[in-house]
């Protein structure tokens, strides 16, 4: 291993949250490529090896994950808990703000048609959505985002990664069925 | 629940609900998440004709959602009613002879206009339902990975504030302040209001005794309260015929002459069209 992956490796391990490539080329005085190729170097090693961690990127930057096998040990030393499962209401609320964020709790219950108060609250304790200032319409309403634990929970690198919206569109079927349903069958109905 | 159930009214409550594997541990035991999901799940998957609803029970069902809940939020459920009332409203326009004599009023209401953004709402909603499905998916795939972590350096744990160290007697002083009951606020300068219709219906009579006539004015207190209860005495005084009011044109002199009573208990007589030397309760105007 050479010396800029050395130094990478010690970093991101002392670290106790993702650590971005900029970081890591400020931290070891090196330009951006060599740090990029040494996480590949990394990452590559500690694969091939078998090691019972792993180097991921998740969240916006580098961190070391315990591998997928080894998850009991650790369980049972650290105390370490699955988290607790999210509810369809919030995961709705979640999906709303990730995709929408910054957004405005009425931007969130105009969506989902009822109050989300309660979800926004839930989702803030458990370290998923975060307010980020106000926004600039009358009133200054709160705005939320999703937070980095956010993304560390749901596996993504970053919010690019969440997948299209258009994906979840209803198929253009169920959108004429759905809109015939609500007018034409008032047309057939008319005496 | 399939197929269609024509004629019975759809239960919301026993319809089948979106179940996820964890139905059964979750605190909120919603059917539906909310009523877009009720309406997209009716219409598309359960296959119901939507003219068969019986909207009450979706409202039914919202009332039982909202004294569940905690929080109550206007903007939703005003949300809420304004899409309720289009899915009524398009349902009653058929019930209505179009065309009919009713035809002008509903020209303004587009009934198209207001299936359309339910329509666009309903859609809208649907998009966002499979994107929280998509990140269930992800939670049990990634959720319970471990990750390093590291408690905050010793160190840090006790850093010292760059700030003014000021005694805790002071601090809890000002604090102190704060928690004192504020004083009981003066209302000495708030009255009662110093005249009644009884008291004043006696004022009135105990002046009819000693003169035929006076002006309203002349009697009237200062104040507009009382001013208005002076007048109201007046005018059932008026109605007993007690007194005769007179006033040449609105908003002039109101003047008070001694009438002959028609009645001394019972409903007050109101006057006839004929009195023309009385003036009529249209004309009357308060002075000021």
């Amino acid at each position: 291993m050479d010396d800029v992956t050395r130094r990478v490796e010690a970093v991101i391990f002392t670290s106790p949250r993702p650590v971005g490539s900029d970081e890591l080329a400020a931290a070891c005085e090196e330009r951006g490529e060599r740090v990029n190729d040494a996480l590949a170097a990394l990452g590559a090693h500690y694969a091939a090896e078998g090691h019972g961690i792993e180097l991921v990127e998740i969240a916006g930057g580098w961190q070391f994950r315990v591998a997928s096998d080894c998850e009991a040990p650790v369980e049972r030393f650290a105390g370490a808990r699955r988290p607790d499962e999210l509810s369809p209401a919030l995961l709705e609320t979640l999906a709303v703000v990730a995709y929408l964020q910054p957004t405005t709790r009425a931007e969130v219950a105009q969506v989902r048609g009822v109050s989300s108060e309660w979800a926004l609250g839930a989702l803030m304790e458990r370290g998923l959505v975060e307010e980020r200032g106000r926004a600039d319409t009358p009133g200054a309403p709160i705005l939320y985002a999703t937070t980095t634990r956010f993304l560390e929970l749901f596996g993504l690198r970053g919010l690019q990664e969440l997948d299209d919206l258009e994906r979840f569109a209803l198929s253009a079927d169920e959108t004429d069925e759905l809109r015939a349903r609500l007018l034409a069958n008032a047309e057939r109905r008319r005496p | 629940m399939t197929g269609r159930d024509r004629g019975t009214a759809t239960s919301v409550a026993t319809a089948a609900p979106v179940a996820g594997p964890l139905d059964g541990l979750r605190v909120e035991l919603d059917v539906f998440d909310g009523p877009f999901d009720l309406l997209v799940t009716l219409i598309l998957r359960d296959e119901v004709d939507l003219w068969e609803i019986r909207v009450s029970r979706i409202v039914a069902e919202y009332l039982l959602r909202l004294a569940d809940s905690d929080d109550f939020d206007l903007e939703a459920t005003s949300h809420f009613i304004v899409l309720v009332a289009a899915l009524l409203e398009m349902k009653s326009r058929r019930l209505l002879d179009v065309g009919g004599p009713f035809a002008d009023e509903l020209d303004e209401l587009d009934d198209r206009a207001a299936g359309e953004e339910l329509l666009a709402s309903l859609l809208r909603y649907a998009q966002f339902k499979g994107a929280a499905a998509r990140l269930a998916e992800r939670f049990a795939t990634h959720a319970g990975r471990l990750y390093r972590s590291v408690p905050v350096p010793a160190r840090f744990q006790s850093a010292a504030s760059d700030g003014p160290a000021l005694p805790a007697r002071t601090l809890a002083d000002a604090l102190g302040v704060l928690l004192e009951e504020p004083p009981a606020p003066d209302a000495r300068h708030i009255t009662d209001i110093a005249v009644t219709l009884v008291a004043e219906l006696r004022r009135l009579r105990d002046l009819l005794v000693d003169a035929e006539s006076f002006t309203f004015s002349a009697v009237a207190p200062r104040d507009r309260v009382e001013k208005a209860v002076t007048f109201f005495a007046l005018l059932e005084l008026h109605n007993r015929g007690e007194v005769r009011l007179r006033q040449s044109r609105p908003f002039a002199e109101i003047t008070v002459t001694r009438g002959v009573p028609t009645r001394v208990d019972g409903p007050a007589a109101w006057p006839t069209a004929d009195d023309d030397e009385t003036a009529s309760d249209d004309a009357l105007a308060v002075v000021g």
